[in-house]
């Protein structure tokens, strides 16, 4: 930097005052240095080349904004900087929240969730001890509905209907109207 | 397009940059503005009718003096808050001496006045209309503001906004200083202020919007 700097200064210098060959130098060695700055920095679906051709634009359109007092390097990067915070800005803009989040809202605020968020035990303890074995196989432990029938020596209707009014009452109690489960 | 290319366009295109370019920009959009503000100022309000006689009072030049300082030298913060990577600096406090000057003054005021005229002083009699009539006068001097500045390249956009906000009050407030009448320095402690703070804080609101610039 210590070597980068009075050169960069020099070149611009010379440019403000019309010379275009030093100005175009300038700015080639700019687009090098823009390059590296925005290779590990863009966000994704962003063109690290149109973030680089963008800072250069701004360069040259508001190069009177540069004061010949002042680094070079920390006038062209807090541009290069503007240029990707507007460059996240924008992307932020853009994003559209997935279709599906309305649906994944009302799963999690069912009976399913209520039990994982709160005090699994101590919920489940409120229902009657088959209907809780039940809920817990079928919903937990992943057990099909036939195997739970299998196991408990029931009907695989009876299983579905205790389990849906297990959860039906669970849910009634901590958030929100059952849903049902089929 | 090339990156090469779009170089060897930019350096074609290279005219030679005048020093003071900033400066002069922000000095025209500050004009343009203030020409703006003096219109509104005479066709909605009209100089007080005795501003031959208040032009040789103190009172008259606190008001101006206050106002148009505080509007000057927050132009020169707003010169510098126009470029990249520029502190703003002891600027600030340059910008902040006229307001400390005035509130001595309107304390001092205010401690060596008997209670019962306290009220007078501090109200005067325009106190619910003047920063109401600044921050209306003020809104053209705003607009030249953030033209002039989102020409530049500013990077702190809210803090530019607020800057243009207080420098458009500043100035804004100066060219009311023509038609209001209150004579007493708490008023203008207060009321003044206030009125430029408004400006100052609709310049801030906008800022972060009206001075991004790609």
């Amino acid at each position: 930097m210590d070597e980068i700097e009075p050169r960069l200064r020099s070149l611009m210098l010379a440019g403000l005052a019309g010379e275009a060959g030093p100005y175009r130098r300038l700015l080639d060695e700019l687009s090098g240095l823009l390059r590296a700055y925005y290779r590990r920095r863009v966000p994704p679906g962003v063109d690290a080349e149109d973030l680089v051709q963008e800072t250069l634009i701004a360069v040259h359109t508001r190069r009177a904004t540069y004061d010949a007092g002042q680094p070079f390097t920390a006038w062209a990067y807090a541009i290069a900087r503007y240029k990707l915070i507007d460059a996240l800005r924008r992307g932020r803009a853009h994003l559209r929240a997935p279709a599906e989040a309305a649906e994944a809202l009302f799963v999690t605020a069912g009976a399913e969730a209520a039990m994982a968020s709160r005090d699994l035990e101590r919920v489940m303890a409120e229902l009657p001890p088959r209907t809780r074995d039940l809920i817990r196989d079928v919903k937990l432990e992943g057990l099909s509905t036939r195997e739970a029938a299998q196991k408990h020596g029931m009907s695989e209707s009876a299983v579905k209907v205790a389990v849906h009014r297990g959860l039906k009452a669970l849910g009634g109690k901590y958030g929100g109207a059952g849903r049902d489960e089929d | 397009m090339k990156t090469d290319d779009l170089i060897h366009s930019l350096a074609g295109d290279l005219a030679p940059v005048a020093p003071g370019a900033v400066a002069r920009r922000i000095a025209l959009g500050l004009a343009g503005g203030a020409l703006g503000a003096t219109a509104i100022m005479l066709a909605w309000l009209g100089v007080r009718p005795d501003l031959a006689q208040a032009v040789s009072t103190p009172m008259f030049w606190m008001k101006f003096g206050y106002a148009a300082l505080t509007g000057l030298a927050l132009a020169a913060v707003l010169a510098r808050l126009a470029r990249p990577a520029v502190r703003t600096g002891g600027l600030v406090l340059v910008a902040a001496a006229p307001l400390a000057l005035v509130a001595a003054m309107a304390l001092y005021r205010m401690a060596s006045a008997p209670p019962e005229a306290h009220h007078d002083l501090l109200m005067g009699h325009t106190s619910m209309l003047c920063p109401w009539r600044i921050l209306v006068i003020g809104l053209p001097l705003l607009a030249g503001a953030v033209w002039a500045v989102r020409g530049l390249a500013p990077t702190r956009l809210l803090l530019a906004g607020l800057v243009a906000g207080g420098c458009a009050g500043g100035l804004g407030a100066a060219i009311y200083a023509f038609a209001c009448d209150e004579t007493a320095a708490p008023f203008l402690a207060v009321w003044y202020t206030l009125g430029m703070a408004l400006v100052a804080g609709l310049g801030a609101l906008l800022g972060s919007r009206l001075l991004r610039w790609r």
